[in-house]
């Protein structure tokens, strides 16, 4: 049974597609285990919907973004929209669906097919495979500890995010079992350490808006999440 | 819920009947249209590829995409680049549309929005890759994929079936209501694949048709 989930402002941020895609990645792939999520992802994009479409725009619609709008429906009508039917479909490229390390195999969240282009690397037990998600500060990672590893104790500069994929591991406050996600500010120590084995996504050193949305990235982080 | 919908309409009867003291050209609300017209507009361009029907979408929510671009990507260009790239998603996908799990607008947002993230990371980080519907799918079943070609008969088109003449009522049945294939209709009619093929093409010719004169 998962315990830990995102905050609702997470997912909401989430929905409004303003999060960052290290974010993202995070909160699609927890949804995609955890039905609760699941669910109020799926009533949030219909609320977000209604805030979004619902308001009449097309009476304050100025002339000129009328006549552009009218210009590409006209051009999509003649030549476009049989364009796209004559044109064979592009091939679904079905990405990653699994990852093998350390001679164990695991599946791999929906959000991550198109993300895994690295290779592995590590000393003994921890081994780490980068992701290339452009942001400048946030590092988003897959990390998988070998049994019987740990991670030695540590702080963060900014928040870390830990999504636990597969396995298990403890650390001074909790167990942690598949789907749990934990979000930890800079005041946090801890020093993870596993028993069989564990596959986390993580990102570290994240800025502000890792939490808050591009929006709001003046607000401090006050609250802790747990 | 009722409520708030009640209002919607009250805003915009307000606004209209605005629109029409100040003697202003307006294009009034004919674009706004009920989910169920939505729905149907949907389904006969997932399964008739109508371009009459593609328009009516366009009209409904073309501004509504380009206003929402203009919040999110700043830019004008860009605003009119995320209509055009959202509706033309709305046409390659639609067959990944399915009215059980979301309402079409709820689909539309979504393909919005993740052609929209996609383009903010253009943008930010000069990234050319696109995430978004791996992020957030389209609401497709699960077997979509590979199921592309299969042809849905909405509620709709059913009632129209049976003003069909009968020969091309009896293969259109055959196909997409007894899953038959075309040849074993062709083995069961005692006819050539050929003569199935043809009163199909003149059946779905015929229901497309229907369809527009009903509601173009």
């Amino acid at each position: 049974m998962i315990k830990y989930h995102p905050q609702q402002e997470l997912l909401s941020l989430h929905i409004k597609g303003e999060l960052p895609l290290s974010m993202s990645l995070a909160i699609s792939a927890h949804a995609e285990m955890c039905s609760i999520c699941q669910q109020k992802l799926n009533a949030l994009t219909e609320s977000e919907t209604v805030n979004v479409f619902d308001n009449d725009v097309e009476s304050n619609i100025s002339v000129d973004i009328d006549s552009q709008m009218s210009t590409l429906l006209a051009q999509m009508m003649q030549n476009t929209l049989d364009d796209l039917d004559a044109k064979p479909a592009e091939a679904y490229i079905e990405g990653v669906t699994e990852v093998t390390v350390k001679d164990q195999s695991y599946p791999l969240p929906r959000a991550f097919r198109h993300q895994i282009k690295a290779q592995w690397q590590g000393i003994g037990k921890v081994s780490r495979l980068r992701l290339d998600t452009g942001e400048e500060h946030a590092r988003a990672s897959l990390l998988h500890i070998a049994p019987q590893g740990e991670i030695p104790e540590h702080t963060h500069k900014g928040s870390e995010l830990t999504l636990l994929l597969a396995g298990e591991f403890s650390d001074e406050y909790n167990t942690y079992k598949p789907g749990d996600f934990m979000l930890l500010d800079e005041n946090h120590q801890h020093s993870p350490k596993t028993m069989t084995g564990c596959l986390c996504y993580t990102i570290v050193d994240a800025p502000l808006y890792f939490t808050k949305g591009f929006s709001k990235l003046l607000n401090p982080i006050g609250e802790l999440i747990y | 819920m009722e409520n708030f919908q009640s209002q919607t309409a009250q805003n915009r009867y307000d606004k209209a009947r605005l629109a029409k003291d100040n003697g202003a050209i307006q294009l009034s609300n004919k674009n706004e249209l009920d989910a169920e017209q939505l729905a149907e507009l949907m389904l006969k361009v997932a399964n008739l590829r109508c371009k009459v029907s593609f328009a009516k979408l366009f009209n409904h929510f073309g501004p509504k995409i380009n206003a929402f671009g203009n919040q999110r990507l700043h830019q004008q260009g860009l605003a009119m680049d995320l209509v055009q790239e959202t509706m033309t998603r709305v046409w390659t996908k639609a067959h990944l549309y399915s009215e059980d799990k979301a309402a079409v607008s709820t689909w539309v947002f979504t393909v919005m929005r993740n052609q929209c993230f996609d383009m903010l990371r253009k943008v930010q980080h000069n990234k050319e890759d696109s995430f978004g519907d791996d992020i957030w799918p389209l609401f497709e079943s699960d077997d979509a994929e590979s199921n592309e070609d299969d042809f849905k008969l909405s509620g709709t088109l059913l009632r129209h079936v049976d003003e069909l003449p009968p020969l091309q009522r009896q293969i259109v049945q055959g196909i997409y209501m007894q899953e038959m294939t075309q040849q074993e209709l062709a083995d069961k009619l005692d006819i050539p694949i050929g003569t199935v093929k043809s009163r199909l093409r003149l059946g779905l010719e015929k229901l497309k048709g229907f369809m527009e004169k009903h509601y173009d």
